[in-house]
C-alpha cells in the first residue's frame, strides 16, 4: 500500500515530478562542477606557474655556486668541478619523480660573450628505461623568439646556434648569419628575447660546446622545475633535527626543500638549492587562489542549497489538498510523513545523480575551456553530492509538511484543492 | 486597465509571486556579490605576483657599461617601483668576490622573497652576505669581512637560490664611492603594474634611449596567462550558477500561468484576445524579473561590500557598476519571459466554457 501510493504519485504527475528532479540535478550539478574546479585549480595554477622557470638550481658542490660577475659565469681557476651528465637522468628515480617537470643541464663558457651549452628539447632515458624528452623549451614556455629553436638531434646542424637579443646586438648577428665564436663558425638559427641572463648570452647545443672545450660529458649547472606543494611551517623544520616519523611525513611531501634534499641524494656530487623568488612566490599566488575559489564555491553551494530547498518547499505547499483528504481519511501524521519522505528522498536521489554526473562533466568543460586540461572530480565527490542532495530536498520539504500537518484539514479542503 | 489589472494580479497573488520573486532574486544577488568582487580579486591576485620581483630590466645599452641613475626616477614618474644596483669586484683573502651595490631602502619591494638570518638591510659600515660567499669566505654575523679597499661589518646571511648566493651586500652610496663613480648603476629592476606593463616600458624605452628596457617575459607572460585564465574559469562558473539558479525558477513562472486556467476562461468568456492576455502575463512577468533584478542588485552589492571587508579587509573598493546591473537585468527578464512564453501556449488552448463549468 505505502510502495503503491509512492508509486502512483510518482506516476500520476509525471510533468511536475519531472521538474522537480531536473531543479536538484541543477543544484547538485552547480554544486559538484564547483567543487570539482575547485579542488582542481591549485593544480592547473601551479603548472601554469612552472612558466615562470626552473624552481630548483643544481651546481656542482665543489664550485658552490657559479661565480656570476655580470651575467657571465665563471669558474674560478683549479676548481674543475662538474655534474657528470650522464648521472642527471637520476633525478627522475627519486620519490617525486612525476612532480618534475622538465630539467636542463648547462656548461658556460667565457667568449666575446658568454656562451652556454644547453639541451634544447632533448632525447633522453630515465633509470627505468623509459625514453623522455626535455630541455630549456620545456622549462621556459615563456620565452619569446625569433626565427627557430634548435633540434638536438639533428645531425646536419651542429653548429646552430641561438643568441639571445643583447648578445646579437653585440655581435651584430640575425637570424641566418654567422657567428664566431671559440674559433667555430655558428649559424643563427633563431634569437631569444627573455628579459633575464640568457639576453646576454649565446645558446649552442650542449655536447657541441663540451667538445670544443675537451669538457665531455661534463655540466656545471642544472636548473630542475618541479611542481610544489607552498611551504608552511612544518617545511622550514630542520630535516636533521626531525623525528623518524616526521622525516618521513616530509620527505612525502612535494615542498621545495624536500625535493631539493631528495636530489642532493640521487646526486651527490652537487648542491641543489631552492629558487626562492620562484618557489616563494608560487605558494603565495597558489593559496590566495585557493582562497577565492572557496568563496566562490560557498556562494554557488548556497545557491544551489537555496534553489532545492525552495523547489521542495514549492511542492509541498501545492500539495496540501492531498495532505489534508489523507488526514481527513484518517492516516496518521507519521504515516503522511513517511509517504512525502519517501517521495522527496526518490526525487532528491535522483536529481542528485543525474546532477552529479552532468556537474562531473561540466567541471571537466571548464577545465578544457580554459586550462585546456580535462578536471578530473574526485570519484568521492558524487556520492558525497548525492546524499546532500537528497538530505536538503528532505530539509526543504520538512518546514511546509509539518506546517500542513498541523493546519486542520476542514480549513484547507473549504479553500480548496 | 491593463496595468491595473498587472498591479492587482501581484497584489492577490501574492505568495506564488513571492516564490518566485525570492529565488531570482537569490540568482541575482549571488550574480551581482561575484562581480563585485571579482575586480578585487584580480588585483589580490596580481598584487601576489609583486613577489616575483621585478618585471622590466633596465640594463645598458650596447657599448656602455652603465646606465644613468635618472632611470629610477623616471621609472618611478610612471608609477613603477624602482631600484638600481650597482655590481663592482673586490678580493678578499686574495679571492675575487663580487660587490653589489643596494639601494635598500627601493630594493624592499624586490627582496620579499630573500631567506635572510640577521639584517635585512646594511647602512654604513655593514655589508650582508650571500649564503655560498659566507661559506667560502668563512663569514658569519658580527664577523668584519676585510674587503680590498675598506672592511665591512657582516649583519645579515641572504639565501635566495639566485646570483645573490654568491654576492656581498653593501649600501649603494658605499659602493660608488669606492669603485669611484656617481649617478650611475648596473643594473636598475622595476616593477610596474601588470595591466599596463608594456606601456611603460615602452615609455621608459623612449625617455632613455641610451639603455635596453627589457621585458622580463616569464614573469610577465605567467603573470598575464594566470589572471586571463582565472578571469576566464571565475565568469564561466559565475554564467553556469546564473544559468542554472534562473533555469530552476522557470517552473515558477510557468506555474503562474498554469494554474489561472480559471482566471483566463474568464477573460476569453468576456471578449479578451489571447494575444492580450499572453502580454498581460508577459508584462506581470517582466515586471517580477526587473524587481528581482533591483532587489538583487542591491542584496548582491551589501552582501559583496560585506564578504570584501571581512575577507579583503580595510581596504576594498566595491567594483558596483551599470554593466552589472543591466547584465543581471537582462538574464533574470529574459528568463522571466521565457519561462512565461512556454506556457502562454496554453492561453491558446483554453476553452472558457470547460474551464467554467468548474472542472
Amino acid at each position: 500500500m505505502f510502495l503503491r501510493f509512492v508509486i502512483e504519485s510518482l506516476r500520476r504527475a509525471p510533468k511536475r515530478k519531472a521538474m522537480t528532479v531536473a531543479a536538484v540535478a541543477m543544484g547538485s550539478a552547480v554544486a559538484t562542477a564547483m567543487l570539482g574546479v575547485m579542488l582542481d585549480i591549485g593544480d592547473k595554477v601551479n603548472r601554469e606557474l612552472r612558466s615562470v622557470g626552473a624552481n630548483l638550481i643544481v651546481t656542482p658542490r665543489a664550485l658552490g655556486a657559479p661565480v656570476e660577475i655580470a651575467g657571465v659565469r665563471a669558474v674560478p681557476v683549479g676548481q674543475a668541478a662538474y655534474i657528470p651528465e650522464d648521472q642527471i637522468p637520476k633525478i627522475k628515480s627519486i620519490f617525486w619523480q612525476l612532480n618534475i617537470t622538465g630539467f636542463a643541464p648547462s656548461l658556460t663558457a667565457a667568449a666575446s660573450v658568454p656562451v652556454e651549452g644547453v639541451w634544447f628539447h632533448r632525447r633522453y632515458r630515465t633509470p627505468d628505461g623509459r625514453e623522455q624528452q626535455t630541455g630549456i623549451r620545456d622549462l621556459n614556455p615563456a620565452w619569446q623568439m625569433d626565427g627557430r629553436w634548435i633540434d638536438d638531434g639533428d645531425s646536419a646542424a651542429v653548429y646552430d646556434c641561438m643568441p639571445g637579443a643583447a648578445a646579437a646586438r653585440k655581435l651584430g648577428l640575425a637570424v641566418g648569419s654567422t657567428a664566431h665564436l671559440l674559433g667555430h663558425d655558428f649559424m643563427v638559427a633563431g634569437i631569444l628575447r627573455t628579459g633575464s641572463d640568457e639576453d646576454d648570452r649565446v645558446l649552442v647545443r650542449l655536447n657541441v660546446l663540451q667538445e670544443i672545450l675537451h669538457r665531455k660529458g661534463q655540466v656545471d649547472s642544472l636548473q630542475v622545475g618541479a611542481i610544489t606543494k607552498p611551504e608552511d611551517a612544518f617545511a622550514r623544520k630542520d630535516p636533521r633535527r626531525m623525528s623518524s616519523a616526521e622525516l618521513e611525513r616530509w620527505n612525502c611531501t612535494n615542498y621545495v626543500s624536500s625535493i631539493a634534499h631528495q636530489i642532493n641524494e640521487v646526486l651527490p656530487m652537487a648542491i641543489a638549492r631552492p629558487v626562492w623568488r620562484v618557489a616563494d612566490n608560487e605558494g603565495r599566488v597558489l593559496s590566495r587562489i585557493g582562497g577565492l575559489m572557496l568563496l566562490i564555491a560557498l556562494a554557488a553551494l548556497a545557491s544551489a542549497g537555496i534553489t532545492v530547498w525552495s523547489v521542495m518547499a514549492t511542492t509541498v505547499l501545492e500539495r496540501r489538498g492531498e495532505i489534508a483528504i489523507m488526514q481527513a481519511t484518517g492516516a496518521g501524521d507519521w504515516l503522511i510523513a513517511c509517504l512525502f519522505g519517501a517521495e522527496v528522498a526518490m526525487e532528491g536521489l535522483a536529481g542528485g545523480v543525474v546532477g552529479a554526473l552532468a556537474g562531473v562533466e561540466l567541471a571537466s568543460w571548464v577545465g578544457r575551456s580554459v586550462f585546456r586540461a580535462g578536471i578530473e572530480a574526485p570519484p568521492v565527490l558524487i556520492p558525497l553530492v548525492i546524499v546532500v542532495a537528497v538530505l536538503v530536498a528532505l530539509l526543504g520539504a520538512a518546514q511546509p509538511l509539518r506546517r500542513s500537518l498541523v493546519t486542520p484539514p476542514a480549513l484547507v479542503l473549504r479553500e480548496g484543492v | 486597465m491593463f496595468w491595473k489589472f498587472v498591479v492587482n494580479a501581484v497584489k492577490y497573488r501574492r505568495r506564488r509571486l513571492l516564490l518566485a520573486f525570492s529565488s531570482m532574486t537569490v540568482a541575482a544577488t549571488l550574480a551581482t556579490t561575484l562581480f563585485g568582487i571579482y575586480g578585487e580579486i584580480e588585483d589580490r591576485v596580481r598584487g601576489e605576483f609583486r613577489g616575483y620581483g621585478a618585471n622590466l630590466i633596465i640594463a645598458p645599452a650596447m657599448g656602455t657599461a652603465t646606465v644613468p641613475l635618472a632611470a629610477v626616477s623616471q621609472a618611478e614618474s610612471l608609477g613603477a617601483k624602482a631600484a638600481p644596483m650597482l655590481l663592482s669586484t673586490s678580493s678578499l683573502d686574495g679571492q675575487p668576490v663580487i660587490l653589489a651595490g643596494l639601494d635598500f631602502a627601493r630594493s624592499q619591494p624586490f627582496t620579499s622573497y630573500w631567506r635572510v638570518q640577521g639584517a635585512r638591510a646594511a647602512a654604513g659600515d655593514s655589508c650582508l652576505a650571500g649564503t655560498l660567499a659566507a661559506d667560502r669566505f668563512n663569514l658569519a654575523i658580527g664577523r668584519i669581512a676585510d674587503l680590498e679597499g675598506g672592511a665591512c661589518k657582516v649583519t645579515g646571511i641572504v639565501s635566495t637560490g639566485g646570483p645573490e648566493d654568491n654576492q656581498l651586500m653593501l649600501p649603494y652610496d658605499r659602493l660608488a664611492s669606492r669603485a669611484h663613480v656617481g649617478g650611475v648603476a648596473t643594473l636598475i629592476s622595476v616593477r610596474a603594474d601588470g595591466s599596463r606593463l608594456s606601456q611603460v616600458r615602452d615609455d621608459l624605452q623612449r625617455r632613455l634611449p641610451g639603455t635596453d628596457v627589457r621585458l622580463i617575459e616569464a614573469v610577465a607572460q605567467t603573470e598575464t596567462a594566470v589572471v586571463l585564465k582565472m578571469r576566464a574559469a571565475f565568469f564561466l562558473l559565475t554564467l553556469l550558477i546564473l544559468a542554472i539558479t534562473t533555469l530552476s525558477v522557470t517552473s515558477n513562472f510557468s506555474e503562474l500561468v498554469l494554474e489561472r486556467s480559471r482566471e483566463i476562461g474568464i477573460l476569453k468568456a468576456i471578449g479578451a484576445s489571447e494575444r492580450r492576455i499572453a502580454a498581460l502575463f508577459v508584462s506581470e512577468s517582466v515586471l517580477l524579473g526587473l524587481l528581482s533584478a533591483i532587489a538583487g542588485y542591491v542584496t548582491g552589492n551589501l552582501v559583496a561590500a560585506q564578504i570584501g571587508r571581512s575577507v579583503f579587509g580595510g581596504g576594498f573598493t566595491l567594483s558596483a557598476s551599470a554593466p552589472v546591473l543591466l547584465f543581471v537585468g537582462a538574464v533574470t527578464v529574459a528568463v522571466a519571459i521565457i519561462a512565461t512564453m512556454l506556457a502562454a501556449g496554453r492561453i491558446w488552448r483554453i476553452e472558457p466554457a470547460l474551464i467554467l463549468r468548474g472542472d
